[in-house]
């Protein structure tokens, strides 16, 4: 291999990037963009959740359990409806996405010394959202449930409420959160930005590189010349890995600066683990073009092997810890759940080379495992 | 031949035109393939949004036949004992290696001061990398410890005048993941393709030159771009076809509780509307590698900011007025409208409405400008 040659390809493929004003542009502006409406439009922080609330039984006692979810900031009140059949229209037409039922009685069993019963309706076609709203409603009512049994006990024992309350709770459960103190989804969300962009963009930069020289006939040239396939595919990829490597430095500095996400961990060992990864992600796009003939066939079949495992299978939105065996498969088959690894280690919880050389060990395999992919597919002899 | 049937005639032609093209990329059509067919059963099948089993470690300092009480009450679904931990530091080192995802303290003294009435308080140290997760983790923990709590208290004497909350939820009883992760799976296929591969197309013409021929025959611009949306929405058309009547129904008895032409013909709507986009965005590249990342710069905001994600009341004001010029957002409240609420295109009037505003927006637009620069 002669380095003379790699870099006059490397050199060949820049001016071809650099003097196409448009692709070069948006190389750099579409990471950033993307940091930027990710950043502030991926929320997974269920709140303002939109309710409406029926009071069929219109007592002091309801109407004090009604206003503990009307103040609470997790959920955003929408007015009282008027009946069950009204709230179906609501929830159906994604008005609201839970209503709670105060049905009559409630005041009376209450005052009584009866267990009470309310419904809330909860809105199914998010899962996950119907979780949390589940869990919001949970936390609120078990609150009450007790303020109300402590006021009951207290005004029959004659003791303090305060006492009451405080026998009646006698276990506190102290929470910490580890790693994201304030629990700020901004926090864990910016690094795995971090890895998201990575995964997009590269190996769009990439995927026509090869693709195109065959569609346009250029590759003649390549075939008929004394560069050796393993020349080729490193002078094709230097530039884009060059592009990438900056990028990741900018979103770096994004996430930092713009959204003040502490970083904790050693940086040389990020920025190593950087340009690794984004070798891979430019190396998926290598591959891609090397295998197809058409560029409309590279185009789909990277954004199908890329964009959609980047929503699921990364770790960004859901762990891989809760995917099931065929879709965690598919998540270790890729390199970006080990990058999410090591951005947030790097990021959130200060680790360094002693406790990520595992995943970076990974990924420097899967970057020689693509690059051998493509030196066997791709051939200067073409069949046909 | 009158007017109108040469003008048929003439669209008729370049539909076949693009048909005949798209059928001879055969990596193109097996890819079209898997991603409505294997990719939508993998992400049905493999994702769950739920907290499973999460990894809990206990750090007893007590040995109290109450703090074992405690502790053996996180239980699957949730929770997953994995051990106990002798030290702090194995603490720290569990959480840290992301072995464990809680640790558990219970402090000495926790099963006297508890024996004796008086208050008393355990730890639980969350991992929160995954915020959502860490969360949830946190509130069944406290109800789990509020419930331990009450019935020491309290056990067996008189009822107390509690308040039950019973939670039904609509539309998804059982939460089924595979329901909204296939059906949403499904809309980004769509949208992916719906936007790509028209702009793809004609983008293609133009670096090649071929778009010179078709200038100088006797076509208008609009029987130019129509049969290349028209031809997509075909072969999209197909693979949603393929995926909800292969995939989604038999392997996962997705509901389809309203009228299934009606999400077609929408289906149809979404893909003109989408590809109204891909071709404004066809026009301002020149060749395949810009429209590439022009069509990244569309799809991905797109499919992460519709609100299957995050609602849009989730959303700083200025983005959520955003999501009101993405197709998907539209189409998204149309598709599970129909196909798991069971509701009427009647009641989805807005909804369709928006969408078509936005298409015929898009695609006047891309014609305008394509009739620029090429008129």
């Amino acid at each position: 291999m002669k380095m003379q040659r790699v870099q006059a390809l490397a050199w060949k493929e820049w001016r071809e990037i650099v003097r196409d004003r448009l692709f070069f542009a948006l190389a750099f502006v579409v990471p950033a963009l993307l940091m930027v409406l990710f950043g502030y439009g991926l929320s997974f922080d269920v709140e303002n959740v939109p309710f409406a609330l029926i009071d069929h039984d219109r007592t002091a006692q309801s109407r004090d359990y009604g206003y503990r979810f009307i103040g609470s900031r997790y959920f955003d009140f929408k007015g009282y409806a008027a009946n069950e059949a009204d709230a179906y229209d609501l929830i159906a037409g994604g008005e609201v996405r839970a209503v709670l039922v105060i049905p009559p009685g409630f005041g009376r069993d209450l005052a009584q010394g009866r267990p009470a019963q309310v419904q809330t309706l909860i809105d199914g076609t998010f899962p996950n959202r119907a979780l949390t709203i589940r869990g919001y409603v949970g936390a609120i009512n078990a609150e009450r449930s007790l303020d109300s049994a402590a006021n009951y006990l207290a005004a029959r024992s004659g003791l303090p409420y305060a006492d009451v309350r405080a026998r009646l709770q006698p276990v506190t459960l102290e929470v910490r959160y580890l790693f994201n103190e304030a629990v700020l989804s901004i926090w864990s969300l910016a690094p795995k930005l971090i890895m998201l962009i990575l995964m997009i963009s590269p190996p769009f930069l990439t995927a026509l590189g090869v693709v195109r020289e065959k569609e346009n006939g250029s590759i003649f040239n390549i075939y008929a010349s004394d560069i050796s396939r393993g020349e080729f595919l490193l002078g094709k990829l230097a530039p884009y890995v060059a592009i990438s490597c900056v990028n990741s430095l900018l979103l770096w500095l994004m996430a930092v600066g713009l959204y003040r996400v502490p970083f904790k961990g050693d940086f040389a060992f990020f920025a190593l683990a950087s340009v690794v990864y984004v070798a891979c992600t430019t190396g998926v796009g290598l591959v891609v073009s090397v295998l197809v003939r058409t560029q409309i066939a590279a185009m789909i079949v990277t954004m199908v092997i890329t964009l959609i495992p980047a929503v699921l299978y990364s770790g960004l939105i859901i762990p891989v810890t809760s995917l099931s065996d065929a879709a965690s498969f598919v998540a270790h088959a890729m390199p970006a759940m080990y990058y999410a690894d090591i951005v947030v280690g790097c990021f959130l919880k200060g680790a360094g080379v002693a406790e990520l050389w595992r995943p970076l060990l990974v990924l420097a395999l899967y970057a020689c495992a693509l690059f051998a992919a493509g030196y066997a597919l791709f051939s200067k002899r073409p069949a046909s | 031949m009158n007017a109108l049937s040469l003008w048929c005639l003439q669209l008729k032609v370049m539909f076949g035109k693009e048909l005949r093209q798209l059928g001879r990329d055969r990596v193109l059509l097996a890819f079209i393939v898997y991603a409505f067919t294997v990719d939508i059963f993998l992400a049905a099948s493999g994702v769950s949004l739920q907290l499973k089993l999460a990894s809990t470690y206990v750090e007893d300092v007590d040995h109290s036949s109450a703090s074992r009480e405690l502790a053996s009450r996180f239980l699957p679904p949730y929770f997953q004992l994995q051990g106990e931990l002798a030290s702090e530091r194995a603490a720290d080192a569990a959480l840290s290696s992301g072995r464990a995802m809680l640790v558990l303290t219970v402090p000495a003294g926790f099963g006297e001061d508890l024996a004796r009435g008086e208050p008393t308080h355990v730890q639980l140290q969350v991992d929160t990398s995954n915020a959502v997760l860490g969360f949830l983790a946190a509130s069944y923990a406290e109800q789990i410890v509020a419930r331990f709590g009450l019935e020491t208290v309290d056990a067996g004497k008189t009822p107390l005048p509690v308040i039950e909350n019973r939670t039904r939820v609509w539309f998804n009883p059982n939460q089924e993941d595979s329901w909204f992760m296939g059906i949403s799976e499904l809309l980004n296929v769509i949208t992916i393709f719906s936007v790509l591969l028209p702009a793809a197309a004609a983008v293609r013409e133009k670096e090649r030159g071929t778009i010179e021929q078709l200038l100088v025959s006797p076509l208008t611009p609009l029987q130019i771009l129509l049969p290349k949306v028209l031809s997509m929405t075909l072969v999209i058309l197909a693979g949603t076809a393929l995926a909800l009547f292969g995939v989604l129904r038999p392997c996962f008895g997705v509901p389809m509780a309203g009228s299934v032409p009606a999400f077609f013909a929408l289906t149809a709507l979404y893909v003109f509307t989408s590809a109204g986009f891909g071709l404004l965005a066809a026009t301002v590249a020149r060749n395949l590698a810009q429209a590439g990342m022009l069509t990244i710069l569309i799809l991905a905001p797109m499919l992460f900011l519709s609100g299957a994600w995050t609602p849009p009341e989730a959303m700083p004001e200025w983005l959520a007025v955003f999501t009101h010029f993405s197709p998907l957002y539209y189409f998204i409240n149309i598709s599970f409208g129909l196909l798991l609420k069971g509701q009427t295109v009647a009641a989805l009037w807005p909804s369709v409405l928006g969408m078509m505003a936005l298409g015929m927006a898009a695609f006047a637009a891309g014609l305008l400008r394509f009739r620029r620069q090429f008129g």
